[in-house]
């Protein structure tokens, strides 16, 4: 494997967290929304091709995370909608305490100074 | 647990790309239309949000091989397609194809066939349940009787006595069974039945025999240690085998009596059907007696002689128990039981007792004798099919590069777009992969068709007799030997075409002059030849040797007359004859044989030359010092009747041979051969000198004639022959121990000459003597003797096949090179000729070019032949391995083939026009 698709991957992983909280929080959405959503949030700092989340979104179904099915958009078009399934709140839950916990750490050093060590 | 759920989902997705593809794109559309709306209401242009929209959404091709990637399972994927797109091109080329496949499957059929003769002779473990557990005795197999108190190197042979005392005191064994080396004739007719008795191969065994083995009945019982018992009424156990084939599978089997040597025995049980018994043999058991009935079957029993050791033990190890230490304790055993009959030791016995000592082997495989009889001629035969295997390999090598050059230009365009490399050498792989799985199934046909015949040649059987216990019938080691090897092979000759395949220059390639490639891919495409050429030199020159050294053993000097002599063998213990009847039954036959119209002498033996047994004795000469314990005063002897010599055209050198005039009231004779004399009495004049068989009687025999060596015995037949000497049948001593040797078992007829005696005449004379009587095999002299070769003549013969099917080979790997390169010279042979070279010329430059080859696989080959030759060693019979005759021939024979298949090529490019040479630019 290519060092490019390793910062890849390292990118779906959050990008998989991202949606995964955001389906929590808002509840069933189609992809569009998924990815306006996560623009906003991230308040455009995060320059992601819209298009990536797809492959993403696959993934998660394939995993057991999300669910979909089709359905009819807020003006009436044909969507395809995701929603969290039992294993996906779970896999979030989990998700989220150890990304908590990395940050938490991380934090930590952050502040270090000199003199804590002495 | 993710993963694997994950993994079946795309397994399942990859079966229905197309649909998700549709969905893909319609998300896509969706999501366009989504984003282009809500640019349209921030107030751009209808084109512009579009533009913008999409721009956002990134590359739709690229998210959609993402998506694509995550979906499927990316590597069977390519792998799907390769295979398919490399059976595309095979079914394109049916003749590479074909060749290629058939190459492979001869290499792969014959390495497969002899590893499944490997498998079963040298690796495969008794059908029995956990045979790791089990251990033997002895290391190696030795047979059959052995006497005193003393053995060379090791204990290896037990008496009952001694097994009794080892079973009763050795507490590492679960079970310790034992049964005789030697395996008997039984003569087996059901009670009330009117045939004539038949002989089955059978044997004694130990009351725990199937307890240790854990063998469970196929019907009735197996045996127990009760029925081992003296006091006991006799019971058997038959084979499936016989039940099945001679008695239909009748039930009414178990349970019903059965006379074997005329002695009843009531059937118990019937054994599994693939139990075989303790050892894979040629002819395995048909019936199982108890240790303890062979006192009441045998008229010379050796159960109770506390002196004669003849059985073999193998035992179950208590779970965990640990093997050296109950080597140990039955080593102080042994020690204990030798002391205890310290006073009936002879002194030699007593010099040799501290060196005593016994060794446990791993007993999985049984008294592995075959296993050390066919050792070596199996490990040749693997040799040799590995050879041709590379041989092969390097041929469909050739071929694939030749494949290989021909779509240069369609890899270097493909590598020039873009195309990895680990991509453009799969494919190559794949093809070389499948052609030698392909290759592999069709060998596996080939190698249950080539076993088959092996086995046959190998391992005749007798009519009526259980053949040896090996299938042809590939099993699941078999199959996996086969796949592994095809699938090496594959890569082994894939491995450097598609490494070629990659080293091509794009921008060279898309040149697209011819001549640009020209020297590429030579070199390894020539290594192969060398290679090829030196190998079938080795398999070439092995063969020779082979078969000059089966010739000098056919065509040796025997000693008697093979042409117009019959042997027909019987045996009168299997009709319970006792000894004190013998002499007139034997003069019954000779009578009753001699007067069949075609019959012109006959004489009985103990044992006619060449049949596979001979007994043996000390020897102590009257008037010499006795032997030292470490002199060897062995000799071979056989009991004969009157006329014998002359019935087998054995010359008498001095004095007489065995005559009507020594009966039982003259004085003891015997006939000695020149072995013998040369040992025994150097220089002096051997007629009228006395020797016996025992020290302290060496006034037994008087010395009558001296006879000429013949070859009797069938082992050591490398070597001159050992002494010999011969016994009046009139003599036999009957209040002495040795009564088995009365027993004689070789009749020999010699016909008039221009007369065919036929089976059915002599079995007619025999009947009219006893019906009971069965006759064992009837067969002339000189089959007799060849069977003796079948062995030999089976490995020179595969051998010689596998060499000619490597220089066949090889010359095609040569014609290939010599034609491929010859045609890529052809601008240059145009202007040499059109400089003024002549025809002659041009076909000595491209031979120069085989040759050179040929030269240098020489250069490697011979050094090999010779390693061959010491490694091939014992299977020579005494012939210099470095032969310079058959390495020659082989030097020659590789020539010639060589010039045979360069000459083409080289006389088709000298017979080119020089201007059509040089237009085809």
């Amino acid at each position: 494997m290519s060092p490019m698709k390793e910062k890849k991957d390292v990118l779906q992983g959050t990008l998989a967290l991202m949606v995964l909280k955001t389906l929590d929080v808002l509840g069933p959405l189609h992809g569009y929304a998924i990815a306006r959503r996560i623009e906003q949030i991230s308040g455009e700092l995060l320059s992601v091709n819209q298009g990536t989340l797809y492959p993403v979104l696959l993934k998660l179904e394939q995993e057991g995370s999300i669910a979909s099915e089709w359905g009819a958009s807020e003006n009436n078009r044909k969507a395809r909608f995701y929603r969290l399934t039992r294993g996906g709140r779970k896999q979030l839950q989990a998700e989220s305490r150890g990304w908590e916990q990395t940050a938490a750490i991380i934090g930590r050093f952050f502040v270090l100074k000199a003199d804590d060590l002495k | 647990m993710r993963a694997l759920r994950r993994f079946f989902k795309r397994l399942g997705s990859w079966a229905r790309t197309h649909q998700d593809e549709e969905r893909l794109q319609a998300e896509i559309e969706e999501h366009l239309a989504m984003q282009t709306s809500e640019n349209l209401r921030a107030g751009l242009s209808p084109t512009e949000a579009r533009r913008q929209a999409v721009l956002k959404f990134g590359g739709v091709e690229a998210i959609k091989e993402d998506y694509r990637a995550q979906k499927g399972l990316p590597f069977l994927e390519t792998l799907a397609q390769d295979t398919r797109q490399t059976l595309r091109r095979l079914r394109k080329a049916p003749s590479f194809t074909i060749t290629a496949v058939l190459t492979l499957a001869l290499g792969i059929g014959a390495t497969t066939s002899i590893f499944t003769l490997v498998h079963a002779v040298l690796l495969k473990s008794l059908p029995v349940a956990n045979p790791a557990e089990l251990y033997r005795l002895g290391k190696e197999s030795r047979c059959c009787y052995t006497g005193g108190y003393s053995q060379d190197r090791e204990f290896s042979l037990v008496s009952y006595d001694l097994y009794k005392f080892l079973r009763d005191n050795t507490k590492g064994f679960a079970e310790l069974a034992a049964f005789p080396a030697p395996e008997p004739l039984f003569g087996v007719r059901r009670a009330g039945s009117s045939e004539a008795a038949q002989s089955y191969p059978g044997e004694f065994v130990s009351g725990n025999y199937f307890t240790m083995f854990d063998i469970r009945p196929y019907a009735g019982r197996m045996l127990t240690d009760t029925d081992d018992q003296a006091s006991t009424p006799p019971v058997a156990v038959i084979s499936y085998r016989l039940w099945q084939e001679k008695y239909g599978s009748d039930p009414s089997v178990v349970g019903s009596v059965f006379n074997l040597n005329d002695k009843p025995f009531t059937v118990v049980g019937i054994t599994p059907p693939d139990f075989f018994g303790d050892s894979l043999r040629n002819s395995p058991p048909d019936f199982f007696l108890p240790l303890n009935t062979e006192p009441f079957v045998e008229t010379d029993a050796d159960l109770n002689k506390v002196d004669i050791h003849w059985l073999d033990l193998i035992g179950r190890i208590q779970p965990g128990a640990n093997p050296a230490s109950i080597e140990a304790e039955m080593r102080v055993e042994l020690k204990q039981w030798l002391g205890s009959h310290w006073g009936e030791m002879s002194a030699s016995d007593r010099a040799k007792f501290p060196s005593q000592t016994l060794y446990l082997t791993p007993g999985g495989a049984g008294i592995s004798s075959m296993r050390e009889q066919y050792e070596h001629w199996l490990l040749i035969l693997m040799t040799v099919s590995g050879f041709v295997l590379l041989i092969v390999c390097a041929n469909v090598a050739n071929l694939m590069m030749v494949r290989g050059m021909e779509r240069r230009r369609q890899i270097s365009l493909s590598m020039a777009l873009g195309a990895q490399a680990a991509r453009v050498i799969r494919q190559p792989l794949t093809e070389s992969i499948l052609l030698s799985l392909f290759g592999g199934a069709a060998g596996l046909l080939i190698a249950f068709a080539a076993t088959r015949l092996i086995l046959h040649f190998a391992f005749p059987a007798f009519a009526g007799f259980a053949s040896v216990p090996i299938s042809a019938s590939p099993s699941m080691p078999v199959l996996l030997f086969a796949f592994i090897t095809s699938l090496v092979t594959g890569i082994a000759f894939g491995i450097a075409p598609a490494w070629m395949a990659t080293r091509v220059d794009p921008i060279e390639a898309l040149r697209g002059a011819s001549r640009s490639t020209a020297g590429a891919g030579s070199l390894p495409r020539k290594t192969l030849v060398v290679l090829q050429a030196a190998l079938s030199l080795v398999l070439l020159s092995a063969s020779g040797l082979l078969t000059a050294a089966l010739h000098n053993l056919e065509n040796q000097n025997f000693g008697f007359e093979q042409d117009r002599r019959i042997v027909a063998k019987m045996n009168p213990r299997l009709a319970g004859y006792r000894t004190d009847q013998l002499s007139l039954l034997y003069r019954r036959i000779h009578d009753s044989i001699a007067s069949i119209p075609g019959a012109s002498s006959v004489a009985l033996c103990l044992y006619a030359p060449l049949s596979g047994g001979a007994w043996g004795s000390g020897v102590w000469v009257d008037g010499h010092p006795p032997p030292g314990p470490k002199d060897d005063n062995s000799s071979l002897w056989d009991r004969v009747t009157a006329g014998y010599f002359d019935v087998m055209g054995t010359p008498i050198i001095k004095g007489r041979g065995i005559s009507e005039q020594d009966t039982a009231t003259s004085r003891n004779v015997a006939v000695i051969n020149e072995a013998f004399a040369r040992k025994f009495f150097g220089n002096e004049d051997p007629i009228g000198k006395r020797f016996g068989r025992k020290p302290g009687a060496s006034r037994e025999f008087e010395v009558v004639g001296v006879a000429k060596d013949a070859r009797y015995v069938t082992f050591s037949l490398g070597r001159p022959s050992g002494p010999f000497f011969f016994l009046p049948e009139a003599q036999a001593e009957y209040s002495q121990g040795n009564l088995g040797s009365l027993f004689l078992h070789d009749i020999v007829i010699l016909t008039r000459p221009q007369v065919n005696l036929s089976i059915v005449q002599v079995r007619q004379a025999m009947a009219s003597v006893d019906p009971n009587l069965p006759v064992i095999s009837i067969r002339t002299l000189r089959e007799q003797v060849a069977t003796q070769f079948t062995q030999q003549r089976l490995i020179a013969r595969l051998t010689s096949f596998f060499g000619i099917l490597s220089l066949l080979l090889a010359s095609i790997g040569l014609y290939g090179l010599t034609a491929y390169n010859a045609g890529r010279r052809v601008n240059e042979i145009g202007l040499r000729m059109a400089l003024g070279a002549n025809r002659g010329q041009v076909v000595a430059l491209v031979l120069r070019g085989a040759f050179g080859l040929i030269l240098f696989g020489l250069f490697i080959g011979l050094p090999l032949t010779f390693a061959a030759g010491r490694f091939l060693g014992s299977q020579l019979y005494g012939m210099n391995p470095y032969n310079p005759v058959t390495t020659l021939v082989a030097v020659l024979a590789l020539g010639l083939s060589a010039l045979a298949a360069s000459l083409i090529p080289a006389l088709r490019a000298s017979s080119i026009s020089p201007l059509e040479a040089l237009r085809t630019e």
